[in-house]
């Protein structure tokens, strides 16, 4: 018996071709709570970061998805946007999670963004280290651009002259993505793409 | 002082089963009192590897063993394979590297000062079953009463719980919905102005006292263990304790072994009646506190309301029945069997009265409305059936659309017609099934009031 994720109702299970055939995907969601998401595709460009490509809106459910995920620490939540997320991701050739600082990782029992991608089976490099335990969620503005670098290279990591795709949950004024496009360029990297689920 | 541990926390924690590092303690103080025996500490998730190899996991705040809800993960905090319980999450996540505290010190002793400040008087068959249940009770038997809706269930109440608190026992309210624990907290506290009593529900502060009264959702009884001397669970029959093994696990769970767990509801289900048969006593009470017979539902057909509703137009059957409520200025309630086509049919009906409003569980407005039907400021509601059981409105008129779908089961339509003529100045009043065909359970729950009137005992 498969249940929505999210509401925990039943799931439907139609008789169709594709699941006859074996090829149909694997169904997380009832159709209310997927509908309930809605889909952005915004994608903006720029010189330190050359694109950035945010899937979904930041609305109510997703903001309910979130909470549950990180706050209640529902990590079976991952599956939820794995298909979405390899489809963007699957042709990139190099793709870095934002890191989470050790104590917060601990504190959360995992790290949000490698979990999100490896459920959608899309392979990544761990190359950045975060600075600070600091919250970007509780700063203004101000504060978020007068803050001291927040990414580090990892130890032994080497940069080549490609085009790396940096992930993140939520893209809001841009500081954490614009830091990391920073520490990846200044080692080397040609481009610094990003992907994040949410615009808000 | 004198005493080698914390009030406080013995308050607080003798007969929860909580979470170590969300208690409203100091983290110091806590550890202090492990240290020191008088609190035990358990694994979050026991798990069991059987004899061909499969690992078996159950919660042990919840008690939930459906191995389809749980998630195994790579945790970083014990930097290894953590499995949690997805069925009580929204509580605080339970999982392997989690631990549960129980108290293991002296226990709380309650007070035997307890008054009973109702000021009403049981009818007789109403003593009896109060009478009955105090019987149970010391015999250490589960009770059910099955009382038509209407017939004064929580008043019967009153006497047994008295009796409970009087010898300094512990005792649980619990019903499966929060409007009806809303409902009922007034009501109990206005009855027992000297007893300690907690309300707990989804989203209320933490207290740390220890209240002697408990009312509680069914959830929240996930986090007791062996606590109560006596636990009552209200309307039974309700959503979901019926289809939710786990929740009545946990109303199991948070009776002290081999005290009773008594039952009050209009419409029982098979499966209790039959248990209570074989294990328990019943009483029944199929006539309302006034007197007066249930309302009997008339049928009205409302032929293809869903597609005329869709395209926009009211049934004119429906525009009848409604101006009718609003020219007599009788309060209503219109069921309905979906949101969606309740939220279609809500501008329909505003047509006819600006005024008029819709409520389901998820409704942010969902009790200012209830309220202001209470307050005639509104003349009516469109609503979900979250408004079938545990609401008392005076007068108030009665009409399911889409009598035949499969939501309204034989129960849900008999306490749905419970609303009705409740008030002795009002004993009466309309209870219309408008639908698109008849089916069994509107005969079964016709013939059911039917049969309780002529003074027969319900099946």
């Amino acid at each position: 018996m498969t249940r929505c994720l999210l509401c925990e109702q039943q799931l439907e299970r139609r008789p169709t071709w594709q699941g006859l055939l074996g090829i149909q995907k694997k169904q997380h969601l009832c159709e209310i709570c997927s509908n309930s998401f809605q889909r952005a595709d915004i994608i903006e460009e720029g010189n330190l970061l050359d694109s950035v490509h945010s899937l979904y809106e930041y609305n109510e459910a997703m903001r309910e998805f979130f909470h549950q995920y990180k706050f209640l620490q529902d990590v079976a939540l991952a599956d939820v946007f794995a298909g979405e997320l390899r489809s963007v991701l699957k042709e990139k050739i190099a793709v870095v999670p934002i890191p989470m600082h050790p104590d917060k990782r601990i504190e959360r029992t995992f790290a949000h963004v490698e979990e999100l991608l490896r459920s959608a089976v899309v392979p990544f490099l761990l190359l950045l280290e975060k600075t600070s335990t600091e919250v970007m969620g509780e700063k203004t503005r101000e504060e978020r651009l007068a803050m001291k670098p927040l990414f580090i290279l990892q130890k032994h990591a080497v940069i080549e002259p490609i085009t790396y795709t940096i992930v993140d949950d939520i893209y809001t004024t841009g500081t954490t993505l614009n830091q990391a496009a920073f520490v990846l360029k200044e080692a080397g990297a040609k481009r610094v793409e990003a992907v994040t689920l949410i615009r808000a | 002082m004198g005493q080698p541990f914390h009030t406080a926390v013995r308050d607080f924690l003798d007969g929860r089963i909580w979470l170590r590092r969300h208690t409203p303690f100091p983290k110091d103080i806590i550890d202090r009192h492990i240290q020191e025996g008088f609190i035990q500490t358990i694994p979050g998730i026991q798990t069991n590897t059987t004899v061909l190899n499969q690992t078996h996991h159950t919660c042990n705040r919840c008690e939930n063993n459906d191995p389809t809800r749980f998630t195994t993960f790579h945790c970083a905090k014990c930097e290894g394979t953590c499995t949690y319980c997805r069925k009580c999450l929204k509580m605080g996540r339970i999982s392997s590297c989690t631990e549960l505290i129980l108290w293991r010190g002296e226990p709380v002793s309650f007070s035997i000062q307890h008054a009973l400040a109702w000021q009403g008087t049981l009818t007789s068959s109403q003593q009896q079953a109060a009478d009955d249940m105090i019987d149970s009770t010391n015999k250490g038997r589960s009770h059910l009463i099955h009382a038509v809706c209407g017939s004064g269930k929580t008043e019967m109440l009153f006497p047994p719980i008295h009796e409970l608190l009087l010898a300094g026992k512990r005792v649980c309210l619990a019903a499966p919905r929060v409007d009806v624990i809303l409902e009922l907290e007034p009501r109990l506290k206005a009855a027992f102005p000297e007893t300690s009593i907690e309300a707990l529900y989804g989203g209320t502060e933490l207290t740390k006292q220890a209240a002697q009264l408990v009312l509680a959702t069914t959830h929240q009884l996930y986090r007791f263990r062996h606590t109560f001397d006596a636990v009552f669970v209200d309307e039974a029959d309700a959503f979901p304790y019926t289809a939710d093994q786990t929740l009545r696990q946990a109303v199991q769970k948070a009776a002290k072994p081999g005290t009773p767990v008594h039952y009050v509801t209009a419409t029982p289900s098979e499966e209790l009646l039959s248990t209570m048969k074989k294990t328990g006593s019943i009483s029944t009470i199929n006539r309302r506190y006034h007197g007066y017979p249930l309302p009997v539902p008339r049928y009205e057909t409302l032929w293809n309301y869903e597609k005329q509703i869709k395209k926009g137009k009211l049934p004119q059957k429906l525009i009848v029945w409604t101006s009718a409520r609003l020219k007599k200025r009788e309060p209503f309630l219109l069921f309905f069997h979906h949101i969606g086509l309740m939220e279609q049919a809500l501008p329909l009906l505003q047509a006819l009265d600006g005024r008029i409003r819709s409520v389901h569980a998820a409704h942010p407005d969902r009790k200012e409305h209830v309220q202001a039907l209470r307050n005639e400021q509104l003349p009516g509601l469109l609503t979900t059936t979250i408004l079938e059981r545990g609401i008392t409105i005076p007068n108030i008129q009665v009409a399911v659309v889409g009598a035949e779908q499969k939501i309204f089961n034989k129960g849900a339509l008999i306490q749905i017609g419970g609303r009705v003529g409740r008030s002795v100045n009002f004993p009466a009043g309309d209870f219309v099934l408008f639908h698109n065909g008849i089916t069994y359970a509107m005969d079964d729950a016709k013939r059911e009031i039917e049969r309780l009137n002529e003074g027969g005992i319900g099946k």
